[in-house]
């Protein structure tokens, strides 16, 4: 009887090894099927197909936008705006007296795709696009374009955001001194044609990310 | 033991013979079971079918059916299961140009208030024929179903194992446009004669004939493949993500196999001396 | 349980304020269970697997899904051709109340089966019988939710029902739809509902669980624990054998789900609910036929009409399962010792699924009498049948433990045999 127990529980100790290796196999593909079976319900609160798709480009047509005027549009949730700029206030962006108050005159942190890094932050001087939200905490800047006014004498136009007084000027630079840190976002665009604006597609050749940028 | 094997013998007995499409009890023709290149558990659609059903759809069907579940854009690689086979520059061109009951999408408000129309972009559903059920019926005398989901909503769905199956039902009753029997009376004067549907008196018209569409890849447009194809299409409209439901059951079925296999094996391991100190105490 | 360094202290630190760690030892570890527990036991677990499936599927479902009457049936298609994985969900979720059913009903059965609704577990019982009520109230508002034919028609029928009830029928039912008939408040309603029901399941699960504890598992013999001899720990032995069932459980789960996700469903429900047309057939799902059948068995009776008649009928039909400790007093408790009452169980699972039958058709010639005498069958097994047997049947002598009833099953065939009386 003592070598049989003793045969027992020599077979138990081996039997003991190989029932770690099953449980440790047992226990690794059990946490794989655990995640792989989490996976789709994480992956479901992800965006859906149809709501990617709105997101597509949208044509807006500029054709009756006159000189001076904004037009704000709806792109992927977000407020476009679109400014006719007079020759005047193009004048006042290239001042360098404006620039001056201005955090950055040069656009050198990346709020822009490559073919709005230029004085007037966009394809064509006269039409401007942004996206129309503050870089402070996301309210919606108001359109201010007339200088002076109750803004000060060397308010030079441009938009003032009324949740904490930021300010921006007309080609969306952020002004120094004001809570918000960058430039308002220029998002990926083109022109369709003389009329016709895309907004959210780049034009041939630039593969700029909106979401690339330093603050959305 | 063996009251439980007679037990499932009576139950299998029970199942086999208790029609699950439940909704048709009335005495029909079954419609014959066809042989879809979906069915099965490693079944995927026909794609160049599905594209000519989509022409059919587009020329014959939206004159009076909607589909208002589909979108343009699902039929190229973006949409659910990677689309038809349609490229992104052809779903573009297939939304831009009108479905034969010629309708535009109705969007707005623009800028001075107004409702306008358009034709329709990827991102649209397939422009419907009616703006709602009235107009249908006004136009018709009765509402021509929405297509979206029709072969899972008719006979046995997709995935009936005994009974009639949607696609077949469907494929059964476009061709099942004949002459009535001697004896037939019919109670309606308007209604078409049909083997399948139940009641055999259909308010739709035969819409499918030969050569009823010309083919752009040149297959010879028969009733048969006209009918073939409208299925394929319909069934991918109403299962778009079939084939990657197929591909991950296989996949999680050999998995569960493999965890299955390793858990029996670690039970018995455990269970072991469990049954060990049962068969010691025998002795 | 050996802990080495950090997680010792930090795990003694917790367990000091909050005693979930020596609860857990306690309950899994030290918890005696039966060592002769068949596969028939898995089910509880597999029960509490799939309510865990339900609510995780139903919580992501419910971001996606517009309880409204004009988007309800367009959201779930949405759910099922661009929400990421929504297909999946969606079936796992439609799949699942018919999984979490069979394994319910197995469960019951298994009760039935070896008496474990006996004494001292008549509450453990009991709970049980208020858990699959809750899932019947829970799946039948779910069904509602898709907004298809079915979903709308089996509402009306349903929520109908209750016009049976004298003088405040009409109003309980009006109060119910929130309108004049069932409609966008009723949709919204059982949104909500069906939403909190199953978090309700899981309170009653709890009590039903501590309920267990109190005396433990009942086991294929019925007889009680007699020493440390009849049990081995809960861990490791029961949680790798569930485990195990789950595994097999979730093969045939998910062959369902991925290959015939629509064959236990109604072709009728991917149409989307027109208030003016009825469908050709009402029926309600699979697992509520049997009750079905007994509704519309019952024909005028006396004074109460056949409406309200079948309305008491059907709720009486799990009424007699909450009392049935009482009904059925023989002190043996397991089948396996009572050679008639085996007979009479395997008569109601027949019974059951004959009840199933008759539900899935409608009430016409040959179903109508079939549908009748078994109603009456099942009625006749709980109030005439058990109590009679209770009183009368000679039960097999039973073992005198479990430890002997194991060991005895594993000697030699020549010697073995069962302890004597």
């Amino acid at each position: 009887m003592a070598e049989s127990a003793q045969a027992k529980a020599v077979a138990a100790h081996g039997d003991g090894t190989r029932r770690d290796f099953l449980v440790l196999t047992a226990v690794a593909l059990g946490g794989i099927g655990a995640a792989a079976a989490a996976w789709p319900l994480i992956s479901s609160m992800n965006p859906a197909k149809d709501t990617l798709a709105a997101g597509a480009p949208v044509d807006i047509d500029i054709s009756h936008l006159q000189p001076g005027q904004q037009l704000v549009v709806l792109w992927r949730s977000r407020p476009i705006f679109i400014v006719n700029r007079t020759p005047d206030e193009l004048k006042t962006l290239q001042d360098p007296a404006t620039a001056g108050q201005l955090r950055d005159a040069a656009s050198a942190i990346l709020q822009q795709p490559d073919y709005a890094k230029n004085w007037h932050r966009s394809i064509k001087p006269e039409l401007l696009v942004l996206v129309g939200i503050c870089t402070h905490l996301g309210c919606i800047p108001s359109f201010v374009p007339t200088p002076g006014g109750s803004l000060g004498s060397n308010w030079p136009g441009g938009y003032f955001c009324p949740c904490h007084g930021s300010r921006y000027d007309l080609a969306g630079r952020v002004f120094a001194g004001v809570p918000a840190p960058f430039n308002l976002p220029v998002p990926p665009y083109n022109f369709v044609s003389d009329t016709v604006v895309r907004i959210g597609e780049n034009p041939a050749g630039s593969t700029f990310d909106l979401n690339s940028v330093q603050q959305l | 033991m063996r009251t439980i094997i007679a037990a499932a013998g009576v139950v299998a007995a029970l199942v086999a013979s208790a029609p699950f499409g439940f909704a048709q009890e009335q005495e029909m023709p079954t419609p014959p079971r066809q042989a879809w290149t979906f069915d099965g558990p490693f079944g995927s659609f026909d794609r160049a079918s599905a594209q000519r059903g989509f022409q059919i759809y587009a020329e014959v069907c939206s004159q009076c059916h909607s589909m208002k579940l589909v979108h343009y854009g699902d039929m190229g690689p973006s949409g659910p299961g990677g689309g038809l086979g349609f490229t992104e520059d052809q779903v573009k061109a297939i939304a831009a140009q009108p479905l034969v009951n010629g309708k535009q999408v109705t969007d707005g408000p623009d800028e001075e208030g107004n409702m306008f129309q358009r034709p329709a972009r990827p991102s649209d559903a397939l422009v419907a024929p009616f703006d709602n059920d009235k107009q249908a019926t006004a136009l018709y005398g009765a509402v021509p179903p929405d297509l979206s989901v029709i072969v899972k909503a008719r006979a046995g769905g997709l995935d009936s194992i005994f009974g009639t199956r949607g696609p077949d039902y469907v494929y059964a009753l476009l061709r099942g446009y004949t002459d009535p029997p001697a004896d037939f009376k019919p109670s309606s004067a308007t209604a078409n004669y049909n083997e399948y549907f139940p009641g055999h008196q259909i308010a739709m018209p035969p819409p499918l004939t030969a050569d009823r569409v010309t083919y752009a890849d040149g297959t010879q447009a028969t009733l048969d493949q006209e009918s073939y194809d409208i299925v394929n299409f319909l069934a991918w409209a109403a299962e778009p993500n079939l084939e990657a439901r197929h591909r991950t059951g296989v996949a999680v079925i050999l998995f569960l196999l493999a965890l299955v296999g390793v858990l029996y094996a670690a039970k018995r391991r455990i269970w072991a001396k469990v049954h060990n100190a049962e068969h010691a105490g025998a002795d | 349980m050996a802990h080495s360094g950090t997680q010792n202290r930090l795990v003694r630190w917790v367990d000091h304020r909050l005693p979930v760690f020596t609860f857990m030892a306690h309950e899994l570890n030290e918890y005696p269970t039966p060592k002769n527990l068949n596969y028939w036991w898995n089910f509880g677990s597999l029960a509490g697997v799939m309510l865990v499936i339900m609510i995780a599927t139903g919580i992501v479902l419910a971001m996606q899904y517009t309880p409204h009457v004009t988007m309800a049936f367009d959201s779930v298609e949405r759910i099922m051709r661009d929400v990421n994985y929504g297909w999946l969900l969606r079936y796992i979720h439609m799949n699942g109340a018919s999984f979490f059913f069979i394994v319910t009903y197995t469960h019951l059965f298994r009760g039935l089966y070896y008496g474990s609704y006996k004494t001292p577990r008549e509450l453990l019982w009991m709970l049980g019988v208020v858990i699959l009520l809750l899932m019947m109230a829970t799946a039948f508002m779910g069904y509602v939710l898709p907004w298809g034919q079915m979903s709308y028609w089996g509402a009306t029928v349903i929520t109908n029902l209750f016009s049976a009830i004298p003088i405040v029928g009409d109003s309980i039912v009006t109060w119910l739809w929130g309108g004049f008939a069932v409609g966008n408040p009723t949709l919204n309603r059982f949104f909500s509902l069906h939403y909190l029901l199953p978090f309700v399941i899981v309170g009653v699960v709890m009590l039903h669980l501590v309920a267990l504890h109190q005396h433990g598992s009942n086991n294929p013999l019925g007889i009680d624990r007699k020493g440390p001899q009849d049990s081995i720990p809960f861990h490791p032995y029961y949680t790798i054998k569930d485990m195990f069932g789950l595994g097999v459980f979730l093969l045939f789960f998910a062959a369902m789900i991925f290959f015939w996700p629509n064959a236990l469903g109604d072709s009728q429900n991917y149409v989307e609910a027109n208030p003016l047309q009825t469908p050709p057939e009402i029926v309600p799902e699979w697992y509520f036929l049997p009750f079905y059948a007994i509704l519309r068995s019952v024909p005028d009776l006396w004074f109460i009409p056949a409406k309200l008649a079948g309305v008491l009928a059907l709720f009486g039909s799990i009424g007699l399962l909450f009392v049935l400790p009482w009904l059925d007093r023989s002190r043996v408790r397991s089948a396996r010792f009572r050679p008639i009452y085996k007979w009479c169980f395997w008569l109601l699972v027949l019974d059951a699924l004959a009840l199933g039958y008759v539900g899935a058709h409608r009430p016409e010639g040959f179903y109508i009498v079939l549908g009748r005498v078994a109603t009456l069958y099942y009625y006749f097994h709980f109030l005439i049948l058990l109590p009679l047997l209770g009183k009368f049947e000679r039960p097999l002598p039973l073992p005198i433990s479990i430890s002997a009833a194991v060991l005895a099953s594993h000697a030699r065939p020549a010697a073995a045999s069962v302890g004597k009386a």
